[in-house]
């Protein structure tokens, strides 16, 4: 039989009790607090410094991942503008620093609370819609927002914000242009909260009814969840996830510009949960810091990089069309929908 | 058996396009009754059925749930009141355990939410206890509590059939309908299932049952609908149902030298 990551792993907590559960939680997040010690090792980076590859992409991306993922691995909605959240939590921060005085842990929540209402209100107008036309609205959304502040001379139009200030030094820890590494405790500290909290809805009511609507949804509704509800749910925790991983990158890149929140971002996060495994946590997460890592560590072939990285899409999805760690064993066949009969 | 009315239909038409799926039906499911609906292919019978559950808007007429008009509601409204169905072509939750499946049909009752299940408060977990105490009692009550770990795909599809039936239960219902619960049985399971309905009526469900087997039918009912083209031709006791000339011409038509 071949190795199963996904089966091993889960087996081996399935039969863990409670401290050896804590022994290998702990393990895994003392060491995804150590990996800037890997500096220096074959994993280095050329061009950019590991340790500030690790906060951007792959921290950051690692957080819109786990996001997206209850959006689309367990909700079923395919959401093509997630993008949107992410720029309304960066504008948050760039407005919010431009003409006040809070400082970035101030500002988080704000930022969290901003692309949460605006997931509430792209939600309520567009779940209604399903499948093909969720996606072409929410593509559109996400176009909406960028040319929005494209546009918009108050926040800068083409050239964006600058100087948006660094967090202040918090608990001793600094946070300027050379401390790539507390900048990435911050966005991993984000990561384990998020995966907690995903871990706490999956098994719960909220994970139940995300469930049963993307298998069925007229059969869910029947069943007594009340889809939209959920549906909605699903829209904001989605976007509050992704709007503190714009509040946060703002504060480390000090410069945001409506040509940073393309249509490609939406793209290569909803890429990141295919490839991983949609609906799993741990093959999201895999996924995402497999594929942002790979171009910054190819980066010394330059342009073709791109080129390599979409091979590598195309090998992996034929290989493992459900991506690295699926959550569980699928079917071919899709869901009868249509008629209820 | 009381005359008290769970269900009542009362003119309802469903129209698509040209089509009168329902014509000016009327019926009547009273508390605690197995009541059946028959008809050949496409005589309406899950018409009523969605319409009733929300699924299509009739056309005209009125539904009654215990006296309460079921019109504008919400499909899990009408699910919440009091009205569980199962469907004729096995629709269950494929990639979640049996277990699961009937949990998230417990949860309609539940208060706690998305809030209370990130800060697991104790209602959110004593409500998630007692759902998955009641989902067991349900499947062992349907005699497949020995499945509940396994994917609802992969189940017999006897059992798949068993677990609709548990799921619908699941959400605490006054009335089930059961849409030809029977369908690719043999003899045995047929008659076994039969046993089943009456211990769901005898615990003090209402039972409204669409089935083609009629021995199925007359042992187990205490009252037949039949539906012809969208229309009610009859609606009595089995016994005399099986004997009334238009149900005999529905189900077999005309003989030749009578048209």
């Amino acid at each position: 039989m071949p190795f199963n990551l996904r089966d091993t792993g889960a087996t081996l907590w399935a039969n863990s009790n409670k401290w050896q559960r804590y022994l290998i939680a702990g393990v895994i997040i003392v060491g995804a607090f150590a990996l800037p010690l890997l500096e220096g090792t074959f994993l280095n980076t050329p061009r950019t410094p590991f340790v500030s590859v690790l906060f951007y992409p792959i921290g950051v991306y690692v957080l819109m991942a786990l996001g997206l993922n209850v959006v689309v691995g367990k909700s079923g909605l395919l959401d093509l503008g997630y993008v949107a959240f992410y720029a309304v939590g960066a504008y948050t921060a760039g407005i919010l620093s431009m003409h006040t005085k809070l400082n970035t842990w101030e500002i988080l929540p704000v930022g969290i609370a901003l692309a949460m209402l605006s997931g509430f209100v792209l939600g309520a107008a567009v779940l209604r819609l399903r499948g093909d036309y969720l996606a072409i609205v929410t593509l559109g959304f996400g176009e909406i927002i960028r040319i929005t502040a494209l546009n918009s001379s108050a926040v800068g139009g083409a050239n964006g914000i600058s100087n948006i200030p660094n967090p202040p030094t918090t608990f001793g820890f600094t946070f300027d242009l050379e401390s790539d590494r507390n900048y990435y405790w911050v966005v991993l500290i984000l990561i384990i909260i998020t995966i907690l909290i995903i871990r706490g809805l999956s098994a719960r009511r909220p994970g139940r009814a995300w469930e049963s609507i993307r298998q069925d949804e007229d059969v869910a509704e029947l069943m007594g969840v009340n889809t939209y509800k959920y549906k909605l749910w699903a829209f904001v925790f989605g976007a509050s996830v992704g709007g503190a991983a714009g509040v946060l990158f703002a504060s480390k890149a000090m410069f945001i510009a409506p040509n940073i929140f393309n249509y490609n971002i939406s793209i290569l996060i909803l890429a990141f949960v295919v490839f991983g495994g949609m609906g799993n946590i741990w093959g999201v997460v895999f996924g995402a810091v497999l594929l942002s890592y790979i171009p910054e560590r190819i980066r010394f072939i330059s342009e073709a990089r791109m080129l390599i990285f979409g091979l590598v899409l195309i090998i992996m999805m034929n290989l493992r069309p459900d991506g690295l760690l699926p959550r569980k064993k699928r079917e071919k066949i899709g869901i009868a929908g249509g008629e209820i009969k | 058996m009381s005359n008290q009315p769970v269900l009542e239909l009362k003119n309802v038409t469903m129209q698509f396009g040209g089509v009168k799926a329902l014509n000016q039906v009327n019926l009547q499911v009273n508390k605690g009754e197995i009541c059946a609906l028959i008809g050949p292919n496409g005589a309406g019978k899950t018409t009523v059925f969605n319409v009733v559950t929300g699924v299509y808007v009739p056309t005209d007429g009125e539904i009654l749930f215990n006296g309460k008009s079921l019109k504008g509601k919400n499909r899990h409204k009408i699910t919440k009141m009091g009205i569980a169905r199962t469907f004729q072509n096995v629709r269950l939750f494929g990639e979640m355990t049996s277990l699961e499946n009937v949990i998230t049909a417990t949860d309609v009752h539940n208060k706690s939410g998305l809030v209370g299940s990130i800060l697991n408060t104790p209602r959110s977990r004593r409500e998630e206890k007692a759902g998955r105490e009641k989902a067991h009692e349900i499947l062992k009550f349907m005699g497949i509590d020995h499945r509940s770990d396994q994917l609802a795909k992969n189940l017999p599809y006897g059992d798949q059939r068993r677990l609709e039936i548990a799921r619908a239960l699941g959400t605490s219902p006054e009335i089930v309908l059961l849409d030809e619960p029977a369908a690719g049985f043999n003899p045995s399971e047929k008659k076994s299932l039969a046993e089943l309905i009456v211990k769901i009526r005898d615990r003090g469900y209402t039972v409204l049952l669409i089935e083609h087997d009629m021995s199925l039918i007359m042992g187990i009912s205490d009252r037949v609908a039949v539906l012809d083209f969208g229309e009610k031709i009859a609606d009595d006791l089995p016994s005399v149902v099986q004997n009334n000339p238009k149900v005999i011409e529905a189900y077999l038509g005309v003989p030749a030298d009578a048209s």
